[in-house]
């Protein structure tokens, strides 16, 4: 059990908003992590400030036993962090391939590599058949799977994914969950995952945090966590009011 | 070696595609020896010239998206590079110009380190400023002619000058240009299928998505910036050499800035031959308008003014330009 | 003493009609993202409006100011509907292709109708006269003119767009173009009216300027640059910003004469080389360069 990530004590303001408030936890080799909070909590944050988008206010963050707290985005990608965005605003004229391809060119300066390499990782995650369209004219649901398999492309230790199932139907969610489980198990890529889909979590994470106002609230496994008191009322409990309304 | 394999790889065109540019080409190769005016001779040196210039703007401006309007600035550079060389240290061409790229690449780094700080709205117009700032510059600095410009003496050189490209017979410069226009397409056909067209274009896409797959977005923009650069700067001698007076008002305007961009863009920017269909289209359209209606109908700016018609439809209905609709019919069809 | 004096207070009066160039392409830029490059040929049309007006109605030039007003409207609203809206549709480097298409048309197409000679105004009742300060401080009654002019219809436009019903739903608009059509207020005509006011109130300034400041149908692109460089330094879409940013740019380009101040005090031989009349406006371009790359947020903006 090597840590492979270790956030300690981090905090992260915008002028007076606090975003995250003295977060610490620790992400092992191999784990598949899960962070679930309410809107507004804090949890794409701390994704940006892991992942050199945004520089912490104060605290440290160690990945793969180096202090990175001040590094940026590409520095990050290339000692072997990637991540999905939540919004992928796609515009421009990448194919789908193409896409993946970028993602290859960060281990390799030959085309042909990185074309037969996105290929394989095309054919593995049951894309081939997309290769040449463009990304904006692919299904939701298939950009995810895009991205994801263009994020694990990249080969990191470490993939943070923002809210991949958000949107999606129960086969797609299914979907979703059966890649997810593959990166971590068989390509041995820890994961980090942002999602609201409660079944996605409770079923795949091994452990999760709970943030809440930008304070993490709880850690532990997935039942444990979802029992506590703390957690119903920040979370659950809301979102259990909310089913018992009709409002969902 | 993959550069020269990357080089010579057309093969993601369609047959009809390569069968068009090869029948272009052999015009091109031939089109000296047909009978020509000199007015047709002078297009399409002009033709083959913008086209350069287009290409090496396609790098950033259209694989990239970063609209660059003051091109212009590194045409002047390499101009007087070779101007002032020539006349005062009787330096050969090919001399002058590789150093006209040096002195050009060097400048690029200088004010492209700050520009790419800059997005959008903000750098194109940043881009026309440094533009504007260094003709002041060149129209002031006696060393390089003020205002007044440089001119090249052709009685002092040899009829058939290859070492200053001095020569009497447009013949001659046609060929050479054609040389650096075929060598320019091969360079572009490389960028194109090089890590840094990939990464530049997904940079152009998304710079968050970009950073997050490990690319340095300012590096990639500065480095594809100075290739942008070598290519104008490089064409930028050779009309030195061509029309033997330079002046900032003629090779810095905002004007040939604009012209530049607009090759690539009415063409189909971040398209191989975007560039070169754009040149094709709007060089033989400016000259032969400005000919038959300008000069002989009295009727200065109206050229101008269709050509600005021509703008602003392609603009407003289809921005990606000629090549843009190519694709959109050909779509269409399968 | 004389010098330096002198030049700061012709570069504050024509930072104040600076000001009037500088709003309407931030308040274009503020509701709406887009970047108008044909800015500074509505200006040139506006100074062509004012050699019209008196030569045809022979009236003083100070009255075509109204007309200037009317004309930049008509022309800011037919630009919008009959052209710029359909650029919104496309990507940002179309909208950049897009204006200065239309910069090229409307100087080219003025080319062709007055020709490329310069032409002036030099009637009137302002003309000859002046404001001596003491001091040998000597101000032309058609710059004060101008610049008083100028700041009473910025005054005016601010106090619309912060009192009227009409202005708060373009502020919102602005702010918030979603929310604002939430709202009920419609977009569309928003979008219409800002290009309204901007071309009337650059067009205004043309008409203004044209009494001391011969026009050609090339003077466009030095204005545009002004405005871009107020614009910026003020903050994109803010309207005190451009303001208080136009004085500062009225102050740059007057370099040239403080330039000569300090030559004469110090009897500087190098100074007195160096052709400062030749960089004008160079200051004004770097402005912009270095603002844009230091602080690009502006010294007063709120938006970016």
């Amino acid at each position: 059990m090597t840590p492979l990530l270790r956030v300690e004590r981090m905090t992260k303001t915008f002028d007076a908003l606090v975003a995250n408030r003295e977060v610490s936890f620790q992400v092992n080799q191999g784990d598949l992590f899960g962070i679930i909070g309410p809107n507004g909590a804090g949890k794409t944050t701390l994704f940006n400030c892991i992942a050199g988008r945004y520089a912490p206010t104060s605290g440290r963050i160690f990945f793969d036993n180096r202090d990175v707290t001040s590094l940026s985005a590409h520095q990050m990608a290339r000692l072997g962090l990637a991540r999905t965005f939540q919004v992928y605003a796609a515009s421009g004229d990448l194919t789908v391939l193409e896409n993946v391809m970028v993602g290859c060119f960060l281990r390799t300066r030959s085309r042909f590599k990185a074309r037969q390499r996105a290929s394989e990782i095309l054919e593995e995650f049951g894309l081939a058949d997309l290769a040449d369209t463009l990304l904006v004219e692919v299904p939701v649901a298939y950009q995810k799977l895009v991205t994801a398999a263009t994020a694990v492309a990249t080969r990191p230790k470490l993939l943070l994914l923002d809210e991949v199932a958000a949107g999606l139907n129960p086969t797609e969610v299914e979907q979703i969950m059966a890649m997810i489980r593959h990166i971590n198990q068989n390509r041995g890529i820890t994961v980090i995952l942002i999602e609201h889909v409660m079944t996605l979590v409770m079923n795949l994470c091994h452990r999760i945090m709970v943030l809440d106002s930008g304070e993490k609230i709880a850690e532990g496994p997935p039942e444990e966590v979802a029992a506590l008191p703390a957690v119903i009322k920040a979370y659950l409990g809301e979102r259990y009011v909310q089913t018992q309304l009709g409002g969902q | 070696m993959e550069v020269v394999r990357n080089a010579f790889d057309f093969s993601d065109f369609p047959k009809t595609d390569l069968l068009v540019v090869g029948c272009g080409l052999l015009f091109l190769l031939f089109f000296p020896l047909l009978p020509h005016s000199t007015f047709a001779m002078a297009t399409m040196i002009q033709f083959l010239m913008f086209s350069l210039y287009g290409m090496g703007w396609n790098t950033i401006g259209g694989y990239g998206g970063q609209v660059d309007l003051g091109k212009a600035q590194y045409v002047g550079i390499g101009a007087y590079t070779t101007a002032v060389m020539l006349i005062r240290w009787d330096v050969p061409f090919w001399v002058s110009m590789p150093a006209g790229v040096m002195f050009s690449v060097t400048w690029s780094f200088i004010i492209g380190y700050p520009l790419f700080r800059l997005t959008g709205h903000y750098f194109a117009i940043a881009t026309i400023a440094t533009s504007l700032v260094l003709k002041d510059v060149f129209e002031v600095w006696d060393f390089v002619g003020a205002a007044r410009g440089l001119e090249i003496l052709a009685t002092k050189y040899d009829a058939v000058d290859f070492t200053h490209l001095i020569f009497e017979n447009d013949n001659y410069y046609y060929y050479i240009l054609l040389a650096f226009f075929l060598l320019g397409i091969l360079i572009i056909n490389w960028f194109r299928h090089s890590r840094l067209g990939y990464q530049l274009r997904c940079i152009k896409d998304n710079e968050l998505i970009a950073q997050s797959l490990g690319i340095d977005v300012h590096k990639s923009k500065v480095k594809t910036y100075a290739l942008a650069t070598a290519f104008v700067s490089v064409v930028g001698s050779f009309h030195a050499c061509y029309i033997k007076n330079i002046e900032p008002e003629d090779t810095m305007s905002l004007d040939l800035s604009i012209l530049i961009a607009l090759m690539a863009m009415l063409g189909g920017a971040g398209s191989l031959w975007g560039p070169i269909i754009g040149a094709g289209i709007l060089i033989p359209l400016k000259s032969y308008l400005k000919e038959w209606l300008g000069a002989s109908a009295g009727l200065v700016g109206i050229d101008l003014i269709l050509y600005a018609l021509i703008i602003m439809v392609v603009s407003a209905v289809e921005p990606r330009g000629v090549w843009g609709l190519i694709e959109k019919i050909r779509a269409r069809r399968t | 003493m004389d010098i330096l004096i002198s030049s700061l207070v012709a570069g504050l009066l024509i930072g104040s009609v600076f000001a009037l160039v500088a709003l309407g392409l931030t308040i274009i830029f503020g509701v709406m993202d887009i970047v108008n490059f044909a800015h500074g040929e509505f200006l040139m049309i506006g100074m062509y409006t004012g050699i019209l007006t008196v030569q045809v109605t022979g009236l003083d030039p100070l009255f075509s100011l109204p007309v200037a007003l009317a004309v930049g409207f008509a022309l800011g609203l037919l630009c919008y509907v009959g052209f710029v809206k359909y650029l919104l549709r496309g990507p940002m480097v179309a909208q950049l292709l897009g204006t200065f298409g239309l910069m090229l048309f409307l100087r080219n197409l003025v080319l062709l109708i007055f020709g490329s000679e310069d032409r002036g105004i030099h009637t009137g009742i302002l003309v000859g006269k002046s404001l001596d300060l003491g001091m040998g401080v000597i101000i032309p009654a058609t710059k004060l003119a101008a610049a008083v002019l100028s700041v009473l219809s910025f005054v005016a436009v601010y106090v619309f767009i912060h009192k009227t019903k009409l202005g708060k739903a373009l502020q919102a608009t602005a702010l918030n173009r979603q929310a604002a059509r939430y709202m009920g207020i419609p977009a569309e005509r928003m979008n219409a009216l800002a290009w309204g006011i901007g071309g009337a109130t650059v067009t205004a300034a043309g008409a203004l300027l044209v009494n001391f400041w011969s026009a050609s149908p090339y003077v466009g692109l030095l204005f545009t640059m002004i405005a871009f460089a107020i614009v910026a330094l003020g903050g994109f879409g803010s309207i005190p910003g451009a303001f208080f940013a136009a004085l500062v740019v009225g102050l740059i380009t007057e370099i040239p004469g403080i330039w000569d101040f300090f030559t004469y005090t110090f009897d500087n031989d190098w100074m007195a080389d160096v052709p400062m009349n030749s960089f004008k406006y160079t200051g004004v371009y770097l402005t912009y360069f270095i603002i844009m790359v230091v602080r690009p947020r502006g010294l007063f903006g709120w938006k970016l």
